[in-house]
């Protein structure tokens, strides 16, 4: 039993090394996304509603899982009916799954395009072996229809292996490489004020990277106001202090996220979480910065957060 | 051998050899064709949209021009020197998200201005703040002299193909043209 759970693990260890590993992946990968950059150009989601809608922006969390689970449930489902030989059933579960599928596709690619390196290419075979069970599903979708139940049956038997595959695979995104996970530091520290950088040297509108104690942190003055967020964003830490600040929002310079200077929230994604902020204020003219007190007993943004607030 | 007409020959084998180069230093000359170029842009008053419209389609060539030269050579033969090649190459998604929002911008426009000035940010962040002050002092530590000069090499000539390749420019023009429709058939 161990010894057969080991040689599972090494393995899958190996299969995931070899994807992570192979460089072959990148061309098409490139490819693919110059593709989608300009077709999400084109139809304007980039600078959209739809772009944030899409990451999952306003769930607070990647919009993508949770529509994995559509294709995946009707799928099973179909598996189920297929053997209890509920044929009309079985074709609606398996229609049903298409749709979500189609969903979780548009996400997926969406989040996908904003990855680097060995998850990119993980999400190259994930993308592909998706497209192959959706390919079967759908052909079975059409032979059940035309009353071909048997072949209907077949092919959903060889798409369900596939896409349990693929959900694997989806794991090792989330869970090996933290795509889609908040990223950002949740230190402590600094607890105590403490002096980053003389009042006279933050030039406004200009991002300013200081380091308090441990912590990078990234100083914007704007609308009379300092603002100090922790210099990596969420999504993949991105240096925000490379950034660029535009109406009152800060864009991280690798994928473009924006965020709110007053409360770090993300506007747009794929940053899906807020950049955590820090408490300023200037004495003896010195920018001082300190974690803000989270409030174990207070939502985010409760009126007890907002007492905790200071002003310089 | 096969024979060419003369006056082909000419234009297309006059240009001397090239001195060489190192990769970063071809790569720093080009972003200050870039920087010069939006400079330019700026310069000129919304008063005369014809020459901002030409110099915009200039940039947009050239900034395309210079993604693709540093995706196809550069950043494949120095990514295992450093880690921050996926970052750069995020940034190139900044740079292209950017020139379509300006080139869908009018450019008499004010949002024209306002777009102009987004793109010389992402590409002060891109150009300046990560690849000249970061990525490539650490390539030029740690790679071959040999190699960078090789890549520079490569790199000026692909960069002189894409320059006099009329079927690229065409691509380029068509991209401009669908974003510029689709932009003018959303606005009213």
């Amino acid at each position: 039993m161990g010894l057969g759970s080991d040689m599972a693990q090494r393995t899958l260890d190996r299969l995931l090394n070899a994807i992570e590993g192979d460089g072959r992946l990148d061309r098409p990968g490139h490819r693919l996304e110059k593709g989608l950059a300009f077709a999400e150009n084109l139809l304007g989601v980039t600078r959209g509603r739809a772009r944030g809608l899409l990451h999952g922006v306003w769930l607070g969390h990647p919009l993508h899982p949770v529509l994995t689970d559509l294709p995946i449930g009707s799928w099973t489902a179909a598996l189920v009916l297929d053997l209890t030989g509920q044929r009309r059933a079985a074709r609606t579960a398996v229609g049903v799954g298409i749709a979500g599928a189609l969903a979780a596709a548009a996400t997926g690619l969406h989040d996908w395009q904003h990855t680097h390196d060995n998850a990119r290419r993980i999400g190259m075979v994930h993308g592909t072996l998706n497209t192959l069970a959706l390919g079967l599903y759908g052909w079975s979708w059409l032979q059940r229809g035309r009353g071909h139940h048997l072949r209907g049956r077949l092919a959903a038997l060889l798409g369900y292996p596939v896409i349990m595959a693929s959900g694997f695979l989806g794991g090792t995104l989330v869970f090996r490489h933290r795509i889609g996970v908040d990223q950002s530091g949740r230190q402590h520290e600094p607890l105590g004020f403490t002096p980053v950088l003389a009042d006279r040297d933050l030039t406004d509108d200009r991002p300013r990277r200081v380091r308090a104690g441990d912590v990078d942190v990234v100083l914007v003055r704007a609308d009379g106001r300092i603002h100090a967020l922790e210099n990596a964003c969420p999504h993949l830490r991105g240096p925000l202090s490379d950034g660029w600040l535009r109406d009152g929002a800060l864009t991280c310079p690798w994928h473009g996220s924006r965020f709110e200077l007053s409360s770090g929230e993300s506007l747009n994604g794929p940053a899906t979480a807020p950049v955590p902020c820090f408490q300023t204020r200037v004495r003896d003219g010195w920018i001082e910065v300190r974690r803000a007190p989270v409030a174990a007993t207070a939502p985010p943004g409760s009126a007890l957060v907002r007492q905790q607030e200071v002003r310089p | 051998m096969r024979r060419r007409p003369p006056a082909l020959t000419h234009v297309r084998e006059a240009p001397a050899r090239q001195e060489p180069k190192k990769a970063t230093r071809v790569l720093v000359e080009h972003h200050e064709v870039l920087r010069d170029l939006m400079r330019k842009l700026t310069e000129t008053p919304r008063s005369e949209p014809g020459r901002r419209r030409a110099l915009a389609d200039e940039l947009f060539d050239e900034l395309w021009m210079h993604e693709r030269i540093e995706e196809e050579i550069f950043y494949p033969a120095v990514r295992d020197i450093t880690p921050a090649i996926a970052a750069a190459w995020s940034e190139h998604r900044q740079l292209s998200d950017q020139l379509a929002a300006l080139t869908c911008a009018g450019p008499h426009t004010e949002r024209f201005d306002r777009e102009l000035g987004v793109l010389r940010d992402v590409l002060r962040s891109h150009a300046h703040l990560d690849e000249e002050q970061h990525m490539f002092p650490e390539i030029e530590r740690f790679a071959d002299e040999e190699l960078l000069l090789d890549l520079g090499d490569r790199l000026q000539a692909r960069l002189r193909r894409l320059r006099s390749s009329r079927r690229f420019r065409t691509l380029l023009r068509l991209q401009r043209a669908l974003l510029r429709r689709t932009a003018r058939s959303a606005a009213p």
